[in-house]
């Protein structure tokens, strides 16, 4: 059974189809990539998986529960961690506050209005923990808003990863990253989901960064799905090759 | 300036402040007591705007609610000064939640405007509930109760201001524990983003109409200590002047320092006293000075007095 089920996902925005009827399944332990040009509504698709925004018509299961009209505080709480194509961060925290309190998020007691030792403690350790994994530590003591757009990237992937989130979905994390930068995003990603521990969908417009990451790949065009399979198969889908990577052969 | 050096400098105030009655004549007394009445006012609502930029333009109606509930607790029932003044601050909490409820349906501006419409309808209904607040009048004569046990020592000069004085210590040790709490931590978080906040699992609605009823409440015991030490109540505390002259000590005072709004509402006292005697449009050079401030250190007095300090130590 797959892990994320969504069926006939629809949302209209007036007269647009933002997304259209999107049946799709993300197996646990994949890394799925939907790809499709600029309005093919992936971030939509993204917001109404988290509950950002209402879908129109249509379900989303997460582990066999529904998501479908959760607000967005609660789909996270259910394991599901997302970043942000626009950097979305605490500029004036440093970095380890910006994921201590991603942590903090976990925790029973994250609400307790007085100490909060223990609580700050083990977001803490969880911080740290995420922190190293994306290279993080020389900069965990800087304003997040100093941080190089690269590095506040990564920040972003540390503050879910520090969630342990079940599911983790990525919005554009090369989004306006130099090719230097990206080529490093790309390997510390890349050694991120090497074990499989990780179920990740991923919405990415570079297709190297989306050959060289994902198992999986769904393609939208003008909120449809037009294919579906590995690299290698849509790669070689006429469809595809029309809708979007016919500008790139 | 480090957190040791600031600690002692804040029990050192403390200390000059609970020696005052030995030195002041009355008078000074009697404006020292507003001052810190008001400090405490202008503190909980930087628990909103400083600590949260939930910017409200009705915090007097946290005042009025607390005044109004404990003159009308003192005039009409025999329950001891310090219980009425308790239980008018849980009053305005609570009430508060439900006025946090629809409020935080908004937010930004609109937010800033359902505030204010909620502290002028409180103000239109002072007017007309005759029988709750006097109208007009206001409610006259209310005195400081005895008790509990036959204690009067707050109702003195001396011990009125004693009692002001831990309420206002009190209220602060309650605020810096909460800020530095994981609940603070969240409070932070809505400050500088809260779409992000709350995709990271935290439901940042509920924990807005939680600083504000905190903020009421603590809001409201001020006013609550305001009615026994006037002895009066008058709608001019749930008006919408008074809501923005606190806004203003908070801003001048330094918001999101929790000292620095009680320093800007002393500096307001002061500043107003010595205007107002010298010219009766001191409003306008009060508004001056506000201008000065947002423009050239919008972090506030509290602010300057603590850049001021670690420049001068790290030479």
């Amino acid at each position: 059974m797959a892990l994320l089920e969504l069926d006939g996902l629809t949302r209209r925005f007036g007269g647009i189809v933002a997304v259209d009827e999107v049946t799709m399944r993300v197996a646990a332990g994949e890394v799925r990539a939907v790809i499709g040009p600029n309005g093919a509504g992936k971030s939509t698709l993204f917001n109404l998986i988290t509950g950002v925004t209402k879908p129109t018509s249509g379900t989303v299961r997460f582990d066999d529960h529904a998501l479908t009209g959760l607000s967005a505080y609660s789909v996270c709480q259910r394991g599901v961690s997302r970043t942000f194509q626009i950097t979305a961060l605490f500029p004036e925290m440093t970095a380890r506050e910006n994921v201590r309190l991603s942590a903090q998020a976990r925790h029973a007691r994250r609400w307790q209005p007085w100490g909060g030792g223990a609580v700050f403690a083990d977001a803490e350790t969880r911080a740290d923990a995420a922190l190293e994994r994306l290279g993080l530590t020389q900069v965990a003591h800087r304003p997040a808003g100093l941080l190089s757009h690269g590095d506040q990237r990564l920040l972003e992937v540390a503050m879910a990863l520090s969630q342990q989130p079940r599911l983790l979905l990525l919005d554009e994390p090369t989004q306006g990253l130099s090719v230097e930068e990206t080529e490093q995003a790309v390997d510390t990603l890349s050694t991120l989901l090497a074990d499989g521990a990780m179920t990740v969908l991923l919405v990415e417009h570079d297709m190297e960064v989306v050959f060289r990451l994902a198992h999986m790949i769904t393609v939208l065009h003008r909120g449809s799905v037009i294919a579906d399979g590995t690299p290698e198969e849509v790669r070689s889908s006429e469809d595809v090759q029309r809708a979007y990577l016919g500008g790139l052969a | 300036m480090t957190a040791i050096k600031r600690n002692s400098l804040i029990l050192l105030a403390v200390c000059v402040l609970a020696l005052a009655p030995t030195g002041l004549p009355p008078y000074a007394m009697t404006l020292l007591t507003e001052a810190l009445i008001l400090g405490l006012f202008a503190m909980s609502l930087d628990l909103m705007v400083g600590y949260t930029r939930l910017l409200s333009f009705g915090h007097a109606a946290a005042y009025g609610l607390g005044a109004y509930a404990a003159g009308n607790l003192l005039l009409h029932t025999s329950i001891p000064l310090v219980f009425a003044v308790l239980l008018a601050a849980l009053f305005s909490g609570i009430v508060a939640i439900g006025i946090a409820w629809v409020c935080t349906l908004a937010s930004g501006v609109s937010f800033s405007m359902l505030t204010l419409a909620f502290a002028q309808l409180l103000y239109a209904v002072a007017f007309k509930w005759t029988a709750a607040t006097g109208a007009s009048d206001g409610l006259a004569g209310i005195p400081r109760s005895a008790g509990p046990f036959g204690i009067t020592v707050f109702a003195g000069r001396a011990g009125f201001y004693y009692l002001v004085l831990a309420c206002l210590v009190a209220a602060f040790i309650f605020c810096r524990s909460l800020v530095q709490s994981p609940f603070g931590a969240v409070l932070r978080g809505i400050r500088e983003n809260e779409a992000k906040t709350l995709s990271l699992g935290y439901n940042t609605r509920r924990y807005k109409i939680a600083v504000v009823a905190v903020s009421f409440m603590l809001g409201g015991l001020a006013g609550a200590l305001y009615a026994p030490f006037a002895g009066f109540t008058n709608t001019e505390l749930l008006f919408w002047l008074f809501s923005g002259q606190v806004l203003i000590m908070v801003i001048v005072g330094g918001a999101g320092t929790l000292i620095g709004p009680i320093i800007g509402a002393a500096f307001f006292m002061l500043v107003s006293n010595l205007l107002s005697s010298w010219t009766d449009s001191w409003a306008l050079f009060f508004g001056a000075i506000f201008i000065l401030f947002v423009l050239f250190a919008p972090q506030g007095i509290w602010g300057l007095a603590t850049r001021w300090r670690s420049l001068s130590s790290t030479g």
